[in-house]
């Protein structure tokens, strides 16, 4: 791949062609805010937090899914970007139930994470209280609608690296939900090999093992992409 | 719980004759995955709705996993998971409609039938649907009836029109 010159907040970076802008990031220590990116996984650009301003070009792009060019020149660091993540941080709290102090995943979340990150201290939107069932059918797993955030995180990694495909998105809109096989239980599923990816790969409180306490959840995200690594490997 | 995992079996009669269809449109298809809209509209022009074993089926079938052919089943609105009655009055609720009146002529059927938007009569003979901008909204208020638009509509024209209709067949 040949090497390139980008400008990110001013500082001058050679990488090489091909790679997105987090990727560059992550690379050169500058922080990026995402939440559903997963390395191992594929992009999709669904959460909008990983916003970035490319000179020349008047609409924020997500840095999960734009490449670099030579002598592109990027802000992550903008007023206008932070006044639009602060946002869609809001309206990711406002949409579904989040009760942060009564939730597995309290202190381990990257949705409560991204709350601190973008100084969130009161939601000025009014919440839309959906009504959302908790599915504890699966003998391990607990799915709990109510805290899923819809980054589709879990249904990509059952896709692209589990291979079983157990999860879907249904409808459209606000009505929009994960669900298994048929919108079935996820107890009956006939494609889950119980594997747990989902359950680490999830970046809220959605997906969580029957075996843990409130607040006691830990999951390891990281093991994705570095079990994609291994594959390669192995291969 | 329906485990072991495998292929759940939809249960369909091999020889019901939309069955059949339904498997020879398949094979035409080579029972490619990226054929699965084809076979959905096939499947629901067969049946009139997508009945759950019918998913399944097509699940086996193509390779898909069910997940994915239930998410596209709801995406499209063309696309319906229960009967939709013999006939059907779909109301259009988009922007320009709705400004146009829709709310009116959507309570002019429920008056008239007795029917709420989504709901299936009780001799399934009149189905009544919204949808968000058929895209003719130079003719708003829209309607569909069956598959016939009805332009620029209001309740006693469209309540007349559903009863025509109900009454050629
Ligand atoms: S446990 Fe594994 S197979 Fe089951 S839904 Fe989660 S990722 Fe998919
Ligand atoms: S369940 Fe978790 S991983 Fe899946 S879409 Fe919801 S928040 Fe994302
Ligand atoms: S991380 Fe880039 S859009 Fe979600
Ligand atoms: S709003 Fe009804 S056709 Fe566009």
């Amino acid at each position: 791949m040949p090497v390139i010159t980008v400008y990110i907040n001013g500082q001058k970076i050679s990488t090489e062609s091909g790679v997105t802008i987090l990727e560059v990031c992550k690379a050169n220590n500058i922080p990026m805010l995402t939440l559903c990116h997963l390395k191992g996984l594929h992009d999709i650009g669904a959460c909008r937090l990983c916003l970035v301003e490319i000179e020349g070009v008047n609409r924020l792009l997500s840095g999960c899914t734009t490449q670099v060019a030579d002598n592109m020149m990027i802000r992550t660091d903008t007023d206008r970007i932070k006044r639009y993540q602060r946002i869609t941080v809001e309206l990711f709290f406002a949409e579904r139930n989040h009760v942060c102090a009564v939730c597995v995943a309290n202190g381990n979340c990257e949705l409560q994470q991204a709350g601190y990150a973008v100084g969130l201290d009161h939601i000025r939107y009014p919440f839309l209280y959906p009504e959302c069932n908790v599915d504890t059918s699966h003998p391990w797993f607990v799915m709990d609608h109510n805290r899923c955030i819809m980054c589709t995180r879990c249904v990509r990694v059952c896709t692209q690296v589990e291979g079983a495909g157990n999860w879907g998105v249904m409808n459209r809109g606000h009505d929009v939900r994960i669900i298994s096989d048929f919108n079935t239980p996820w107890g009956e599923s006939s494609t889950c090999t119980d594997c747990g990816k989902c359950v680490h790969a999830c970046p809220t409180g959605a997906i969580w093992p029957k075996a843990v306490a409130q607040g006691q959840l830990t999951k390891y995200p990281e093991m994705i992409g570095e079990l994609v690594e291994k594959r390669k490997l192995l291969q | 719980m329906k485990r072991p995992f495998a292929n759940a079996s939809s249960g369909l009669s091999a020889t019901d004759p939309r069955v059949k269809l339904l498997d020879t449109r398949m094979k035409k298809e080579n029972f490619r995955p990226d054929a699965l809209i084809e076979i959905l509209h096939a499947a629901q022009n067969a049946y009139g709705y997508l009945p759950m074993p019918v998913l399944q089926h097509i699940s086996n079938k193509l390779h898909i996993p069910p997940a994915r052919v239930f998410s596209t089943v709801t995406f499209y609105h063309f696309f319906s998971l229960k009967s939709r009655g013999d006939h059907t009055c779909l109301v259009c609720t988009g922007t320009a409609c709705y400004v146009k009146g829709a709310q009116q002529l959507l309570d002019a059927v429920e008056k008239s039938f007795g029917i709420k938007a989504g709901e299936v009569s009780a001799d399934n003979k009149l189905g009544l649907q919204v949808a968000r901008c058929i895209g003719a909204c130079g003719l708003a208020p829209a309607v569909v009836i069956d598959e016939e638009v009805q332009a620029k509509t209001d309740g006693q024209q469209l309540v007349a029109k559903i009863h025509e209709k109900l009454e050629a067949i």
